[in-house]
């Protein structure tokens, strides 16, 4: 018999639980499991109401364990471990048991046999449960100073941000100087701004800044340490080669994309005349009254969108849609109209995205005389060269009910789009998580869409996935408020779930050390010998470690041997 | 209070921005107009590209805000004002609206809404169910707090006099709570049973309802409520009196004002005794109203509620001497006596037999008087109710001829309508415009009537044309009784020295608190206010006996409020709410009426309990709660306060993020689509509902005949991108929504089919293509092609025509069973009206200016002002998230440059 008192709260979940698992049964089931004072269902165990009634019943029934079977750790596990700080229980003390992605949603075809499973389930949350221990959070002070890689326009405007909020901020850019893409931009969409002019206001601020250091040619070459303390090493290429190690308290990745740049003979590209748009842009900007191509003035300018974008075949496609294009396209359509009003332009598209207000430079561009063609993705516009000597685009036009359509073209423009930039090394070192369209991942878009999985790096801009230049600043600002939230408070508190060495089982053959991600082991000396040493603050609690001790000398905290082994023995027990 | 940063709504941005400065450590203020914070996005079923559900992705930020030791939310509260005081600092007006529910101590148990009875469209399911007058706005509510929507007082239940909540009892009867509907009249009144027959009901003139096909028989309802409840109990029906207080009250005259009185003091613990100078109680209640109008036995049951708390009623004893009573123990006297006196024609042979007063007449006859009219002539001269009831109880005691003489014409009758349409149809004659001039009789004994005929002339003090005679006109009339009826006169001589009277003899009394001159000693009914209706004397004895019992306890009478009532609902505003009602005819009123009737029976039958159902069933809620007061007995936390009104506080902040949100744009302005007409052609958020985990259904089901469908069709680019409807711009998130729908359809309904018609397939954002291909992985069937209209089937089912552009650009049409219309975004431009002084800039399409999106994503036209989220164009979820961190991250820096130059 235990004498735990624990409580334990079924979920719902609306239906999303109670439509395939039993949950009042396994309510009955779990109610009897030795230790369990308390065993109840909630339509929504996150509700604010449940949460307090989990708070009276902690209080109340002075319940020393708390287990919860509801959604993913993932989603909640942080709610619940609140509600037991709040309720004054340790959070440690608090076991999430998964019955719906694990469980309910995965056995949609099977009522009995997922009641089954989640009982199973809840069981062996409650044998964790029963063998917590009361932890405390590692406390570590943070250093306010955050290291922003990328200079470019997100990289920038979050060294200000963060700079305004009195954090200081070491700015580290690969490139000889600041600004990335945008300080290449003439006109951008769809405010007409200068990029250009943009990037010298936000580089003039950023000097004005004492609390800011800017690093051109830089390159962050290592890292270690913990969110709120990481231990960077930046190395500055110029004259001579120096390298800067400091401490910062967070690291924000701002590094940017790549463009698309088309395949040889990718609709006609490596012919003369065909283009990609930042290419077109140019001899945009370069135009003084006449656009010229080659010395030849250009009246006839064919686009084609998604090049590089929303590619279903092929080797190493890119399958997702670029977002910002459609809206460039149109954007360089309008400006061309507005420097000649005469010239024919043609835009061979697949769907027109020009999302929210742009839709507005959509429909400037049809006034301003561009003919929009829509093709079907199994029959992509053929770019050639004709016999005489002009580009010919060929279509099949879905607007036009499918009539072929021949246009001579003076220049192609490519609408290319964006690519993950090529960042292997920086991806190594910080252990970013990189997604299966190449960009960095965030955890989740919607509840932590700047933070990685890597606590206290966050990513903001287009190297998180194609962004325009306003989006990515909104986005780095979001980074900006992530960062503060840590540093302004002076501490993080770290999981301490992690492992720890019973120094007197410890025979330093070192397996260990060999076996961390983190390089987090480390030697001591313990009554004359030398013995390995778990750095709290690096160690992350993956496990990796523990089951290859020869010596059973490590123990996951939260995870120990004795309660894995029990909780096995408890899901494996008869079903009555 | 002060406050860094105020943010206005409490969506996902508006809980983003402040999450976000709250974690930073900056105070925040969230002020949320709904009585739960998490805005649209909670109401969603699950969101795009990653499918989680949308609770799960909110409640964990709703409570989050709601905890966060940084943030304070004012959830039922609108910002009314911001604007800049003198040292920079935003002066920020709050009004906290009342939820009538204690919110500390509710518990959020539902009890209340259970018990509710007023059913309204749930706005939190897009109006597809019902919800209840008390409630809490959805399952995962933060806080989990019930609120009672009040409208405003129902014109029924403002226009009582005697503040009878009519609108109650009525919805009570439509929950078939009969005895819960009489106890709540009798929180009012014990003449239930009286008033249910004889009330001349004016809250049925207000009535909503008499503005469409005809008012709620309201005065029927209650006759029902009180005989159902007579006939199934036999009494007592008292509420549990409060402890004795030692107290006595005198209450003089047993008619409605005095038995209200007398039971509500008797409630308040105080020793009641009535003192009566007629043989039997119920003054004008039993001696005036003829019984076909009101049975005795009614006022005998009605007069029970009162003695069953204890109240002694001694007949037989007339009061000249208030004052004396004093001495007698009594610690309060209140006078009721009525109108007891008649006033005299002042006309030759008024003191001949045969001529009776009224009040004489029908005091004799209801107290039994053996009386025959037999091949007699009756003249009844007056043209008031007591008139009418004098002439046809004249015509039920045998009389071969009643004559109404009146010297005015039918138009200017101050008798009810009905009454006179009663009479004439029980064979009274009516002589208009023809005035007694002498009584002739005969050995003392009434014969003949000399009369004038008159004529109309110039409009007299009351407004009414005075009657002149015509000369030369006089004719004789013979008859053998005449009955006068032309008014009746308060019986106050013997007060004269105690009290202070008006002119006309009815005592003065303060009309607040119904004093009198002599302090304890207090007055209502017809004896303060002249002849006048039961309900008004029900009224005067309620308030009177109000003041008593402070009178009693030694309290303050002046500027006290009795009964404030919350003011009363616009009728054009409840018709309003609804695009249409389905026709209820009233039932119809049909009284037994037969010439020359010669018993007394009720002439009026009772509601039948189907009729009495469907009748209240008709009510249109018009202050949404009733005031039945049931959820108050309910709530076990004891947290109803119906007295709650709205409160404004002021706060300084240093800073303001708006993320007020968008608006649907309503399916309605589409017309060639039908949404409102066709059933069956639904909108996207009401898709949502139906998709939510605590959707209304329980499953996806067409609203047309609640069949699962199996065909859906969507309309992308519903009042978006569409310069008809006004809007050209992009909504960014249909398509999107469409095709998250299609995704979960196909989960939900395996066998249906789902088709999306579409300009541009948008799925430009992270993951958002790769959701998009999967969904046409599923099997969902992408259509290019904008609708062009949809037309309706006799089985519900929707004919959609279109362009197929992937097929050679043809006409087509296709049939599908539910029509799901990808309804767009729109501003919501309220917030342009929070500003005063500095004036908050909007873009060409009514959206919150952003001054400097290029660097400053959030900035507004307002130094220090801020927008957050779909406030200033639409958005997704993922970039109304990243925007209010932006919002965040700039309202913090501009706190910290306020904080740097102080």
């Amino acid at each position: 018999m235990s004498d735990r008192r624990i409580g334990v709260y079924i979920c719902h979940c609306g239906g999303n639980i109670s439509d395939y698992v039993d949950v009042e049964a396994v309510r009955q089931a779990v109610e009897v499991e030795p230790g369990v004072v308390v065993a109840k269902t909630a339509m929504f165990t996150c509700s604010d109401a449940t949460q307090q009634e989990m708070i009276e019943d902690i209080r109340e029934q002075n319940l020393d364990g708390l287990v919860v079977a509801s959604c993913s750790p993932k989603l909640h596990l942080f709610t619940f471990r609140e509600v037991a700080k709040r309720a004054g229980l340790n959070p440690y003390r608090y076991t999430q048991v998964n019955v719906r992605e694990q469980c309910s949603w995965t056995h949609t075809d099977d009522r009995a046999g997922a009641t089954e499973k989640a009982v199973r389930l809840v069981r062996a949350g409650v044998a964790r449960t029963a063998l917590t221990e009361p932890l405390e959070p590692i406390v570590i002070d943070t250093v306010p100073k955050v290291l922003v890689v990328g200079a470019g326009i997100a990289g920038l405007r979050a060294a200000i941000g963060l700079a305004d909020l009195g954090i200081s901020v070491l700015l580290a850019e690969k490139s000889a100087a600041p600004g990335g893409w945008v300080a290449g931009f003439n006109k951008m969409y769809p405010h007409d701004r200068t990029g250009r002019l943009l990037i010298k206001q936000l580089v003039d601020k950023v000097k004005r800044r004492e609390n800011i250091t800017l690093f051109t040619d830089a390159e962050l070459v290592a890292k270690s340490g913990s969110i709120g303390n990481f231990q960077v090493k930046i190395r500055v290429n110029g004259q001579k080669t120096e390298e800067i190690s400091t401490n910062v308290g967070s690291i924000i990745v701002a590094t940017g994309f790549d463009g698309y740049h088309p395949r040889d003979g990718e609709y006609g590209y490596g012919i003369d005349g065909v283009v990609t748009l930042p290419e077109y842009k140019e001899i945009l900007d370069n135009a003084g009254d006449k656009m010229l191509f080659n010395g030849k003035e250009i009246k006839n300018v064919v686009y084609i969108y998604c090049v590089g974008s929303r590619q279903q075949t092929g080797e190493n496609p890119h399958r997702y849609c670029s977002r910002y294009c459609c809206n460039a396209g149109v954007h360089a359509a309008v400006e061309s109209a507005e420097k000649d009003p005469q010239v024919n332009q043609y835009h061979l598209f697949r769907d027109m995205r020009t999302y929210g207000k742009f839709e507005l430079l959509y429909g400037r561009a049809r006034e301003k005389g561009s003919v929009f063609l829509k093709f079907d993705d199994n029959e992509p516009p053929v770019v050639e060269k004709g016999p005489d000597g002009r580009l010919k685009v060929t279509v099949k036009d879905l607007l036009t009910y499918g009539e072929q359509v021949e246009i001579p073209a003076d220049v192609v423009v490519l609408v290319t789009g964006m690519m993950p930039r090529e960042n292997s090394a920086l991806v190594d070192i910080l252990k970013l998580p990189v997604g299966r369209d190449g960009f960095f991942n965030e955890i989740h878009p919607k509840l932590r869409p700047v933070e990685t999985v890597v606590d206290g790096v966050f990513i903001c801009g287009a190297c998180q996935g194609p962004k325009n230049s306003a989006e990515s600043v909104a986005s780095a600002l979001a980074a900006v408020t992530q960062s503060a939230s840590i540093l302004k408070k002076g501490f993080v508190e770290l999981e301490p779930l992690i492992a720890v060495i019973d120094p007197k089982k410890c025979k330093l053959c070192d397996v260990c050390s060999k076996s961390c991600p983190y390089s987090a082991i480390e030697q001591e000396h313990y009554q004359g010998k030398t013995v390995a040493r778990v750095n709290e603050a690096v160690c992350k609690g993956c496990g990796g470690c523990a089951p290859l001790c020869p010596d059973n000398a490590i123990d996951l905290k939260g995870y120990t041997d004795a309660q894995m082994e029990s909780m096995i023995d408890a899901m494996l027990k008869e079903i009555g | 209070m002060n406050y860094d940063v105020l943010v206005v709504g409490s969506g996902i941005g508006g809980m983003e921005s402040a999450l976000k400065l709250g974690d930073m450590g900056y105070k925040v203020l969230v002020v949320e107009k709904e009585p739960s914070v998490g805005g649209k996005m909670i109401l969603l079923s699950k969101v795009f590209p990653t499918l989680d559900c949308a609770s799960c992705i909110s409640t964990p930020k709703m409570a989050a805000t709601t905890h966060h030791p940084n943030i304070d939310v004012l959830v039922y509260s609108e910002v009314e004002q911001i604007k800049r005081g003198q040292d920079g600092q935003f002066i920020v007006k709050v009004r906290k609206k009342p939820t009538f529910i204690n919110q500390t101590l509710c518990t959020g148990c539902r009890q209340c809404e259970m018990t509710c009875n007023v059913a309204v469209p749930d706005q939190y399911n897009s109006d597809m169910v019902a919800r209840r007058a008390a409630f809490i706005a959805f399952p995962q509510a933060v806080p989990k707090k019930a609120v009672i929507e009040r409208a405003g007082t129902s014109p029924c239940s403002f226009t009582c006099p005697a503040g009878i909540k009519a609108h109650g009892y009525v919805a009570l009867v439509r929950s078939g709570k009969y005895k819960e509907a009489f106890d709540l009249i009798l929180e009012t009144t014990p003449v239930i049973g009286s008033l249910g027959r004889a009330c001349y009901a004016p809250c049925e003139g207000e009535c909503t309802r008499g503005d469409l096909e005809g008012s709620l028989p309201i005065r029927k309802l209650k006759r029902f409520v009180a005989d159902t409840r007579y006939r199934e109990n036999a009494g007592p029906d008292g509420k549990p009196v409060a402890a004795p207080s030692g107290k006595k009250v005198a209450v003089v005259g047993s008619g409605p004002a005095g038995l209200t009185a007398a039971m509500h003091l008797a409630r308040k613990g105080h020793r009641v005794k009535i003192f009566e100078a007629a043989a039997r109680p119920g003054g004008m209640l039993r001696l005036a109203i003829p019984s076909y109008r009101l049975p005795k036995d009614v006022v005998d049951r009605d007069i029970r509620n009162v003695t069953d708390l204890g109240v002694e009623i001694q007949t037989g004893v007339r009061v000249e001497n208030p004052a004396a009573l004093k001495d007698k123990g009594f610690d309060a006297v209140f006078l009721a006596t009525g109108t007891a006196g008649t006033r005299r024609l002042r006309v030759a042979g008024e003191d001949l037999a045969g001529v009776v007063s009224a009040l004489d007449f029908l005091r004799d006859v209801n107290l039994d008087k053996e009386i025959s009219f037999k091949d007699k002539t009756v003249v009844v001269i007056g043209g008031g109710n007591v008139a009418i009831d004098s002439a046809r109880v004249a015509v039920r005691l045998g009389a071969q001829k009643v004559i109404v003489q009146y010297r005015r014409s039918r138009d200017e009758m101050p008798a009810h309508d009905w009454e006179i349409a009663g009479a004439e149809q029980e064979g009274v004659e009516f002589r208009y415009l023809s005035a007694p001039q002498k009584f002739i009789g005969k050995n003392g004994k009434l014969t003949e009537i000399e009369c004038v005929k008159m004529e109309l002339g110039k409009p007299d003090s009351s407004g009414r044309r005075k009657p002149v005679p015509v000369k030369g006109s006089a004719y004789r009339m013979p008859a053998d009784v005449v009955i006068t009826a032309v008014g009746l006169t308060p019986d106050t001589g013997c007060l004269a020295g105690t009290l202070e009277l008006n002119q006309n003899g009815t005592i003065a009394a303060n009309p607040e608190t119904m004093q009198t001159s002599v302090p304890y000693i207090f007055a209502g009914g017809d004896v303060v206010s002249g002849p006048s209706m039961i309900v008004n004397a029900v009224g005067q004895g309620k308030r009177a006996a109000f003041f008593i019992d402070r009178y009693l306890n030694g309290e303050d009478l002046a500027g006290v409020a009795f009964e404030e009532k919350l003011p009363v609902v616009d009728k054009q505003t409840v018709i309003n709410r609804q695009q249409s009602y389905r026709n209820l005819a009233p039932v119809p009123g049909r009284e037994i009426l037969k010439p020359g009737v010669s018993d007394f029976t009720e002439v009026e039958p009772p509601l039948t309990e189907e009729e009495a159902r469907y009748s209240a069933g008709r009510c249109l809620d018009c202050g949404v709660c009733s005031e039945c007061h049931q959820c108050i007995a309910a709530c076990p936390a004891d947290a109803i306060d119906m007295s709650m009104r709205e409160e404004t506080r002021e706060v300084e902040v240093s800073s303001v993020i708006v993320s007020t949100g968008f608006k649907l744009f309503d399916a309605h302005l589409k017309p060639r689509y039908g949404y409102g007409k066709f059933k069956n052609v639904i909108t996207g958020m009401e898709m949502d509902r139906l998709l939510a985990p605590t959707r209304p259904y329980n499953t996806v089901l067409r609203p047309y005949d609640g069949k699962v469908p199996d065909n859906i069709a969507f309309v992308l680019c519903t009042g978006s991108r569409d310069c008809t409807v006004d809007n050209p711009l992009c909504s960014r998130v249909c398509c999107m929504y469409s095709v998250k729908h299609n995704q979960l359809i196909m989960g939900a309904l395996p066998l249906a089919d789902v088709t999306v018609y579409y300009i541009d397939i948008r799925a430009f954002s992270k993951g958002y293509e790769e959701f998009y291909r999967q969904a046409g992985a599923m099997g969902a069937n992408f259509v290019k092609g904008r609708v062009a209209k949809i037309d309706e089937k006799a089985d519900g089912n929707l004919i959609l025509h279109y362009e197929d552009i992937d097929n050679g650009g043809q006409l087509q049409k296709a049939e599908h069973d539910l029509v799901v219309l990808a309804t767009g975004l729109l501003p919501n431009t309220e917030v342009f009206k929070l500003f005063s002084g500095e004036k908050l800039a909007a873009d060409d399409f009514s959206y919150v200016k952003e001054v400097d999106e290029d660097i400053n994503p959030g900035q507004t036209s307002i130094d220090g002002v801020f927008v957050a989220g779909t406030a200033s164009g639409a958005k997704d979820i993922p970039d109304s998230i990243l925007h209010a961190g932006s919002a965040a991250a700039q309202a913090a820096a501009y706190v910290e440059r306020i904080r740097m130059s102080k």
